[in-house]
C-alpha cells in the first residue's frame, strides 16, 4: 500500500529547536519513502499549525499524519481532533515525542538530532500500518456520588442537585460538616465557621434529591464511566427518625468516652450528637462491637449494662434491666457457671468483673428494698403449650412463651418444682426461698404449674394433643446416673450422685454413715460431698481419676470443699465393691497415671499395675455422670420414641430444637446431656421462638435468639475501645472476693455460704469494668425516650447504588504532633494542636470559647509554632498552605478574647491570597511579635519541678541572629495537613492514583487539579493537596461543573484503543480472564470463548501478550505497527 | 558475643578512671572484652572538614581491624561512637566512597566489607546483659543516691540508637533498679558546650552552669555520665563558673562504669576513683548488702 504521510517537526519555542537540528530532521524524513510532505513550524500546537495540517490533508491527500512535538500527554488529543477536523480519521495520527523523550534530556546537538530523526522515522514507519478505528458511545448513568461531606462534598453535592439530578452524599461519621465544622472563624475574613456552613448543610438535609448517606463507607465499587455499581455499607445508628432530639438520653447514659470532634479534649456519652448543628439531626450510639460479657452469655443478659448501674448507684435499675430479659434472675445470681466472666476483657488487665456476685448484690438490694418488679403487660393468644419439666429449660421457655401471650402449662413429674434448682444444686448454695419467689413470679405471667405428672406414666404426648396442647417442649433433664462399671456398683450402701442430692433435697431419709467417698470429679460429685458432710458424715474423701487441673468441677467449690474439710484424692478409681459387713464397703482401688489425650483433649487415666489396694467406706456416692432417662423417651415396649444421639441424649435439629415428632421440640439436659443452668434456659429461650413461629405456621428459619459465638482471643496490645488504653497499660486492681461464712461452722447446715458484696464492695467491683465497645446496653435511654427512637438491635445495612459518576471529597487528617517530641505535645500540659485549640476556640468547646490553660487561667504569653511537620525533611516536604493565616487569626483572637502577648515563630509568611496581605497588616498592627526562626524544643520553666511553672520556647531569631528562651504559658502547634490515614485503601478501590505525598492525583496540576486519570471519578479540596475553604469550594464547584456537563451529554466517549479476542483463534483456555488488572475479560460459557468489555478495557496490553494462540488484538498496537515502529528507530 | 574494645584516645589520659572502671564492670559480670589490636585515632576530629577522605579512611582502619576479629565493637566514649557509626554508616551508603577508602586501607593489607556494629557500653551492659543479671552480682545497694544521669548530646542523637532522642531512660531505669534516685532532670541531653570550652568559652561556660544549676537545684549528689568530654567540662570547670556566675557548685561527676562498679563490689583503685576531682562522700554512697 502507498500511503501519503505529512511529517510536521515542531520547535516548541526553542523547548526542542535548541538542541535537535529541526531543519536537518526536516530534510531527512522528507526523503524517506511514503512522506508525501515534510514541514517544522514553531508551534504546532498553535491555530497556525493546526491550520497547516488541515490544508495539506486537503490539498495533498494525506491518508496519514505524523507531528513530532511534546508528549502524547500533553497534544495527542488536540493533534487527534486536528485530523478529524480536517477530515483525517484521528487514529491515522501518530505523535513522535522529541522533547521530553530528547531535547529534554540531552545536552548534546548532534546527539540528540540523531535519536530525533530515529524517532520521527519510527513514527512514520509505524503510522503507516495504522487503521482507522471509531470512537464508541455510553450512556451516562445522571446519578452521581460524592464521597465525603466535608464543606466540598456539601458544595458540590448541592451544586449538582440544583440541576435536578440525583445526588447521594456518602459520609463516614454520624454527621456531614467534616473539619470546617470544627472551627471557630475563619481567615481573612473572621467568618465565623458554623454560620456560613451550617446553612449548605440544612440545605442538604432538606433537597429531596440529595440521598444524604451517613455512617456509611464505600465497600466496593464495580464498573466504568456513566455505569459505576458502588456497594455502600451503613453501620447501624441504633437511633430511628423518630428521635426529637430532647437529649434525655444523654442525661441518662452511664458510660462518657473521649468526644473525637473536640479532638479528645471533652467527653461526651455513648449515645451522642456529635456537635449541637449535626445534620442529620439525630443522636447516634457508638456500639464499636458487642461486649464480651454480653455475647457469651446464652440468654444475651446485658451484663455491661446492669454492671454500669450499680457504678453510677443505680440499684434499682439494675435490678430492673436484669429481671427485664433474665427470667431466673436469683438463681443466676448464685449458681450460673458465668461465661460471662471468662470472656471478661478485665482479665487481659487483671481479673475478670466479679459480674455474677453483681448480679446478685442488684437483686439482693431490690429484695431488701422492696422494689416491686412487675411483670410485662400481656395480650392473650389461645393457643395452648405444654412444656415437661421445670428446670431452667422449661421454666425460661414458659416464660419467653407467656410473655407472648400463650397458655402455657409446665408438668414436673416430682411434687416439688426447679428441676435441677430444687433437686441437685444444694440449699446452702441456692436458699430455697429464693427459688419459690422465682416461681411465684412466673405464676403472675399467668404460667400453670401442675406437680406429680409424670410423662409416659400419668400423661403421654397422646393425651396431651387430645387435651388440645398445640406444641410440647421436652426438658426432662438427665436424671440418669451413669454407672462405674465396677462389680458389686449395685450394693446396697452405693448411691448416685444424682439420686443422692434428690433425695435429700425431697426430704427424704437418706442414711448416711461417717465414712463416705465421692467417686467423681464435677459439680454434682462436690455438691454430694458437702452435702454429705452436712448430713453428719465425718470422714468425706473425693475419689477422682485424674487430676486437680482436669477437674471439671468449679475451682471455687473445690477450695470451698477443703476449706469444709473435704478430703480429694487424685489419679485413683475403683475396680471393685464389696459389701464386707452390715454396714461397711470395701472398695478395691487402683491408682492412675496419665497418658495420651482423649477425645475431650484431656489426658487419658491409665491404672498403674500392681497398685491394687483397698479402701474401707460406710457410704459410696457415684457422681461421674448422668444420662437422660431412657424409659422416659421410650413407648411401653421400650421402643425410643425420639432419635437418640450416640451420646444417649435427644437429637433434635440445632437451630429450631424441633424432634423428630412434628410440633415436638426439646432443650436443656436432655438434648446437651449434663450442661449448665444457662445453657438449658438459652435453649429453651430458642425453643420459645421456634414454638412461636410453629404455632403461626412460619418455616423454622431466620431465628433471632442469641446464640453466643465464640469469642476470639485478644493481646494486651489490644483495647476495650478505641478511646482506651491498651490493656497492658491499664492500672491494675485487685477483684473484690465474696465473703462466706466461716468453713469451720459452716458445714453444719444448709445456710447460704456466700454472704453477698456489701455496696461499699459493689461499687468498687463495678468502677473496674472498661466498658468494652463502649455502649453497655445499659438501655436507660430508652426507658426515657418518649417517642419510642431508640432500636440498640438494629443492624448494618448494605446497599449497592448506580450512579454514573463519582467525586472524592475526602478531606484530610491532622498530622500527629506527638512524633515530634521536643514539642512536647501529649507530654506537657498546655501544648495544643491546632484543632484542639480551635475547638478551644469554639463556642461548642470545651470552655466555651474562652482561652484558659489546664489550671483555669487565662494564659498571660502564648506561642505560635508554624511548619509543624510541614516543610520537614524528616516529615512532610510539602507546605500546608493554611498555616501561616491560621496562625494569624489566632494571633488575633488570642487578642481579642485575653490579654496575652503573642508570639509568632515563622520560616517564611505565606499571605497569598486575597485580602491575606490585609490581614497579616492588621495583625501586626495589633501588637504579635513575629519571630523568624524555627523553633528548637518547648521546654518547662524552672528546673525543679515542685513548683507550677509555666513553658519556654528555645528558638533562634534569624533576623537579629539570637538565640532566644521565651516563656509562654501556652503553646500552639500547627499541624502538617496530611493525606487521610486510609488514601491508599480509598484510591485502590476507585482506581486513581496517589501523588509522591500521598495525596489524590490530579489529571494535571495546571489544566485539569479536579479530574483524575480514571474517567468518571473526580476529586476536589484537601485530599487533593492541602489548601483553604475558597480554593476548597473552587475546586468543588469546578468538579461539579465537569460532573454537570457530562450528565448533560449523557454520554461519554470511549477510546477505542482496546484489546479485542478474535473468537475464531481463541481456544478457550481462559489465561487473559485473570491476568486484567481491570476486570474486563468475562468467559462467554455458550460461545466457548473469552470476551472483553470495550468499555473497561484501558488498552494496557497485558492480555494481549498473555494469550498462548496470539488470539487478541490490541487495537492502535498490532504486531504490525510496533515491529515497524522498532524498524524505523533501528534503520 | 565477642566484645571488642575500642578506648579512644581520652580513656587513655585524661579519662583513665572510665577506662578502669569500664573494664572492672565487664570482668565482674564475667564479660569478655577484648581490645581492638593496634588501634588509632576514631576520626572524631577536625580533620573531617579538612580532607574527608582522608579522614574516614583513618577512622574505617579501626573497623577494618575489628572485622578482621570478629565481634562488636564497644566504644564508650561518646565522640568516637558517634564517629565511627558515621563512617560506618557513609561507607555503608556511598560505594564510591567505600571504594577508594579500601583502596587505601590496602596498602596496610587490610579491607572494610561493611560488617561491624558499633555499640555503646551502657546499651551493651543494660539491653544485652540486662538489669536481672547485674543486680544477681550487686554487693551493695545505693539507698537512695539521688542521681541526676546525664547522656549529654552525642549518645541518643543523631544516628536512631538504643534510646528515645529526647527523653531516653537507660541510665534511669539501670541505676534506680539498684536502689538510687533519679532526680527530676530536665536537661539530661542538653549540650554541655563540647569543644566550645576552648574556643567560645562564654558560651561553654553558661551551657554547663545550666546543666550543674538543674541538678543542684534538684538536690542531686552526683551527676553520672557517659562522656569523657562531658565529664571534664562538668567536673574541672566548676571552680571557673563558680567565679563568673556567682554560684557554688561543688557537684561530683562520676562516669556512670564508676557508680556501676561500685553496686558490683569493686575497688576504689578499680574504679579510678581517685582520678575524680570532686569527691562524692562514702555516707552518701549508699551501703553494702548483707550478705546472701
Amino acid at each position: 500500500m502507498n500511503p501519503k504521510i505529512g511529517v510536521y517537526i515542531c520547535h516548541c519555542g526553542t523547548n526542542i529547536a535548541a538542541t535537535v537540528d529541526v531543519e536537518e530532521v526536516v530534510d531527512f524524513i522528507s526523503k524517506q519513502p511514503n512522506v508525501t510532505v515534510a514541514r517544522n513550524y514553531l508551534f504546532m500546537c498553535s491555530q497556525p499549525g493546526q491550520d497547516m495540517i488541515q490544508r495539506d490533508i486537503e490539498k495533498w491527500k494525506l491518508d496519514r499524519v505524523v507531528v513530532a512535538a511534546c508528549s502524547p500527554q500533553m497534544h495527542e488529543l488536540t493533534f487527534r481532533r486536528a485530523c478529524e477536523e480536517g477530515g483525517l480519521n484521528r487514529y491515522l495520527f501518530q505523535m513522535a515525542n522529541i522533547r521530553e523523550h530528547c531535547s529534554w534530556i540531552h545536552d548534546d546537538r548532534a546527539q540528540a538530532t540523531e535519536k530525533a530523526r530515529a524517532i520521527v522515522n519510527a513514527a512514520v514507519r509505524r503510522v503507516a500500518w495504522q487503521e482507522p478505528l471509531e470512537v464508541s458511545h455510553v450512556k451516562i448513568n445522571p446519578h452521581t456520588m460524592v464521597v465525603g461531606g466535608g464543606i466540598a462534598g456539601i458544595h458540590a453535592a448541592l451544586e449538582i442537585a440544583e440541576s435536578g439530578n440525583h445526588v447521594y452524599l456518602v459520609e463516614k461519621e454520624s454527621t456531614i460538616g467534616g473539619h470546617m465544622a470544627q472551627f471557630d472563624k475563619t481567615f481573612p475574613t473572621l467568618d465565623c465557621a458554623a454560620c456560613i456552613l451550617t446553612p449548605k448543610m440544612v440545605s442538604v438535609g432538606h433537597r429531596k434529591n440529595i440521598h444524604l448517606l451517613t455512617l456509611s463507607e464505600v465497600e466496593k465499587v464495580k464498573g466504568f464511566v456513566g455505569n459505576f455499581t458502588v456497594t455502600v455499607r451503613t453501620k447501624a445508628r441504633y437511633v430511628n427518625d423518630k428521635c426529637t432530639v430532647c437529649g434525655a438520653c444523654v442525661k441518662a447514659c452511664p458510660v462518657e468516652v473521649p468526644s473525637w470532634f473536640d479532638e479528645m479534649q471533652g467527653k461526651r456519652t455513648a449515645i451522642y450528637k456529635a456537635f449541637p448543628q449535626a445534620v442529620p439531626n439525630i443522636f447516634v450510639i457508638d456500639k464499636e462491637e458487642i461486649p464480651p460479657c454480653i455475647e457469651a452469655c446464652p440468654i444475651r443478659q446485658e451484663a455491661a449494662g446492669y454492671v454500669a448501674l450499680i457504678r453510677d448507684k443505680k440499684f434499682k435499675e439494675a435490678a430492673q434491666l436484669i429481671r427485664l430479659r433474665n427470667p431466673l434472675p436469683e438463681v443466676c445470681g448464685r449458681v450460673c457457671y458465668h461465661p460471662c466472666e471468662t470472656e471478661c476483657n478485665r482479665g487481659y488487665v487483671d481479673q475478670p468483673l466479679a459480674i455474677q456476685h453483681l448480679k446478685r448484690f442488684a437483686l439482693d438490694w431490690a429484695r431488701k428494698n422492696k422494689v416491686e418488679i412487675k411483670p410485662p403487660k400481656i395480650e392473650k393468644r389461645e393457643e395452648k403449650v405444654a412444656i415437661i419439666g421445670s428446670g431452667p429449660a422449661g421454666l425460661a421457655c414458659a416464660h419467653d412463651l407467656a410473655v407472648k401471650g400463650y397458655q402455657v402449662s409446665v408438668f414436673e413429674r416430682h411434687s416439688t418444682l426447679g428441676g435441677m434448682l430444687a433437686l441437685g444444686i444444694p440449699a446452702y448454695r441456692l436458699p430455697r426461698n429464693l427459688l419459690n419467689e422465682e416461681i411465684e413470679y412466673l405464676e403472675k405471667l399467668g404460667i400453670a404449674f401442675r406437680t406429680n405428672v409424670s410423662l409416659g406414666k400419668t400423661t403421654n404426648l397422646e393425651q396431651l394433643k387430645r387435651q388440645g396442647y398445640k406444641a410440647v417442649f421436652l426438658a426432662i433433664g438427665a436424671y440418669s446416673g451413669v454407672s462405674l462399671g465396677v462389680k458389686g456398683e449395685d450394693s446396697n450402701g452405693v448411691y448416685y450422685g444424682v439420686g443422692f442430692l434428690r433425695r435429700v433435697n425431697l426430704g427424704i431419709r437418706t442414711p448416711l454413715g461417717k465414712k463416705v467417698a465421692v467417686i467423681g470429679g464435677g459439680n454434682t460429685a462436690l455438691d454430694a460431698a458437702r452435702t454429705a458432710l452436712r448430713l453428719g458424715a465425718e470422714r468425706v474423701a473425693i475419689l477422682y481419676r485424674r487430676t486437680r487441673a482436669e477437674m471439671p468441677a468449679s475451682p471455687l467449690e473445690i477450695e470451698d470443699a477443703e476449706a469444709e474439710g473435704v478430703a480429694i484424692h487424685y489419679l485413683i478409681a475403683p475396680t471393685k465393691i464389696t459389701r464386707t459387713s452390715p454396714v461397711s464397703l470395701q472398695m478395691t482401688c487402683v491408682n492412675m497415671e496419665l497418658g495420651e489425650p482423649d477425645a475431650s483433649g484431656r489426658r487419658r487415666p491409665i491404672p498403674v499395675p500392681g497398685s491394687e489396694h483397698n479402701l474401707e467406706f460406710d457410704n459410696i456416692i457415684v457422681a461421674i455422670s448422668q444420662r437422660p432417662e431412657m424409659e422416659v423417651l421410650s413407648d411401653q415396649n421400650g421402643k425410643p420414641l425420639f432419635a437418640i444421639t450416640p451420646w444417649g441424649t435427644l437429637q433434635v435439629d440445632q437451630d429450631s430444637l424441633v424432634t423428630n415428632l412434628e410440633g415436638v421440640f426439646a432443650g436443656g439436659d436432655v438434648v446437651l446431656g449434663p450442661s449448665t443452668v444457662i445453657a438449658s434456659m438459652g435453649l429453651g429461650r430458642r425453643a420459645a421462638e421456634s414454638i412461636d413461629k410453629f404455632l403461626n405456621r412460619q418455616p423454622l428459619v431466620n431465628f433471632k435468639t442469641h446464640m453466643p459465638k465464640p469469642i476470639v482471643p485478644r493481646g494486651e496490645t489490644f483495647r476495650p475501645h478505641r478511646y482506651s488504653p491498651m490493656y497492658k497499660d491499664l492500672p491494675r486492681q485487685k477483684r473484690i472476693e465474696m465473703r462466706k461464712l466461716d468453713p469451720d461452722k459452716r458445714a453444719k447446715d444448709f445456710s447460704e455460704v456466700e454472704l453477698g458484696f456489701s455496696v461499699e464492695e459493689a461499687l468498687q467491683e463495678a468502677s473496674r469494668c472498661l466498658n468494652c465497645g463502649v455502649c453497655v446496653e445499659c438501655l436507660e435511654c430508652v426507658k426515657v425516650c418518649d417517642p419510642g427512637a431508640i432500636e440498640h438491635d438494629m443492624s448494618d445495612s448494605v446497599q449497592e447504588i448506580q450512579v454514573g459518576q463519582m467525586l472524592l471529597a475526602t478531606g484530610f487528617d491532622l498530622f500527629d504532633a506527638q512524633v515530634m517530641s521536643q514539642y512536647g505535645h501529649g507530654k506537657l500540659d498546655n501544648v495544643l494542636s491546632s484543632l484542639e485549640f480551635e475547638r478551644m476556640l469554639s463556642a461548642t468547646g470545651g470552655t466555651g470559647g474562652k482561652i484558659l490553660c489546664q489550671n483555669g487561667k487565662p494564659p498571660r504569653a502564648i506561642a505560635i509554632i508554624h511548619c509543624v511537620g510541614s516543610r520537614d525533611e524528616n516529615h512532610h516536604k510539602y507546605c500546608s498552605r493554611v498555616c501561616c493565616m491560621y496562625s494569624l487569626k489566632y494571633a488575633h483572637l488570642v487578642k481579642d478574647r485575653t490579654q496575652a502577648e503573642v508570639y509568632q515563630f515563622y520560616i517564611d509568611m505565606r499571605a497569598y491570597g486575597k485580602g491575606f496581605e490585609e490581614f497579616y497588616k492588621r495583625v501586626l498592627h495589633e501588637g504579635s511579635n513575629i519571630i523568624r526562626g524555627k523553633v528548637a524544643e518547648v521546654v518547662e520553666s524552672g528546673w525543679s519541678n515542685k513548683e507550677e511553672g509555666h513553658l519556654i520556647v528555645r528558638c533562634e531569631d534569624t533576623l537579629i541572629g539570637k538565640f532566644r528562651e521565651i516563656p509562654v504559658d501556652m503553646v500552639i502547634l500547627c499541624n502538617a495537613l496530611e493525606p487521610r490515614q486510609d488514601a491508599a485503601r480509598m484510591r485502590q478501590l476507585f482506581s486513581i492514583s496517589l501523588s509522591p505525598d500521598g495525596f489524590f492525583l490530579e489529571r494535571h496540576p495546571k489544566l485539569d487539579p479536579t479530574a483524575t486519570m480514571t474517567d468518571g471519578v473526580f476529586i476536589a479540596g484537601c485530599c487533593q493537596g492541602p489548601k483553604d475553604i475558597p480554593d476548597t469550594v473552587a475546586q468543588a464547584a469546578s468538579a461539579a461543573a465537569r460532573i454537570l456537563a457530562f450528565i448533560q451529554k449523557a454520554e461519554v466517549e470511549l477510546d477505542p484503543i482496546v484489546a479485542q479476542v478474535q473468537e475464531e483463534l481463541c481456544s478457550g483456555c481462559r489465561m487473559c480472564n485473570s491476568v486484567c488488572p481491570y476486570l474486563a475479560i468475562s468467559f462467554d460459557e455458550e460461545k466457548k470463548v473469552s470476551v472483553i468489555n470495550q468499555a473497561l478495557c484501558k488498552g494496557c496490553g497485558t492480555c494481549v501478550a498473555t494469550c498462548p494462540a496470539n488470539a487478541i488484538i490490541g487495537k492502535g498496537f498490532t504486531n504490525q505497527q510496533i515491529f515497524s515502529e522498532i524498524e524505523g528507530v533501528l534503520v | 558475643m565477642k566484645y571488642l574494645y575500642y578506648p579512644g584516645c581520652s580513656l587513655e589520659s585524661q579519662a583513665k578512671a572510665y577506662d578502669l572502671s569500664l573494664r572492672a564492670v565487664f570482668k565482674l559480670l564475667g564479660e569478655e572484652l577484648l581490645e581492638i589490636q593496634d588501634w588509632n585515632c576514631c576520626g572524631a576530629t577536625a580533620y573531617m572538614s579538612v580532607k574527608e577522605t582522608v579522614a574516614f579512611s583513618i577512622s574505617a582502619r579501626n573497623l577494618a581491624i575489628a572485622e578482621s576479629m570478629g565481634g562488636e565493637v564497644v566504644a564508650p566514649c561518646s565522640s568516637c561512637f558517634t564517629i565511627l557509626n558515621k563512617t560506618n554508616r557513609y561507607l555503608k551508603e556511598e560505594p564510591a566512597l567505600r571504594s577508594l577508602v579500601n583502596q587505601a586501607l590496602q596498602s596496610g593489607g587490610l579491607e572494610y566489607k561493611g560488617g561491624v556494629v558499633i555499640r555503646h557500653p551502657l546499651d551493651v551492659l543494660v539491653n544485652d546483659v540486662g538489669v536481672e543479671v547485674i543486680k544477681m552480682h550487686t554487693q551493695r545497694d545505693l539507698a537512695g543516691l539521688k542521681i541526676a544521669p546525664y547522656y549529654g548530646c552525642q549518645l541518643v542523637r543523631p544516628e536512631r540508637g538504643f534510646d528515645d532522642r529526647e527523653f531516653p531512660t537507660t541510665m534511669d531505669d539501670l541505676f534506680s533498679e539498684l536502689g538510687g534516685k533519679i532526680v527530676y532532670f530536665p536537661v539530661k541531653v542538653r549540650c554541655c558546650g563540647g569543644m566550645l570550652m576552648s574556643t567560645f568559652n562564654e558560651v561553654g561556660l553558661k551551657l554547663t552552669k545550666e546543666i550543674l544549676e538543674c541538678a543542684q537545684e534538684n538536690q542531686a549528689d552526683v551527676i553520672v555520665t557517659t562522656c569523657p568530654m562531658c565529664h571534664f567540662n562538668l567536673e574541672a570547670y566548676q571552680k571557673q563558673i563558680n567565679r563568673k556566675f556567682g554560684t557554688n557548685f561543688q557537684t561530683p561527676i562520676w562516669y556512670f562504669t564508676q557508680l556501676l562498679g561500685w553496686t558490683l563490689g569493686a575497688s576504689d583503685e578499680e574504679l579510678g576513683l581517685k582520678y575524680n576531682f570532686i569527691n562524692l562522700p562514702k555516707e552518701k554512697l549508699g551501703r553494702a548488702l548483707e550478705a546472701v
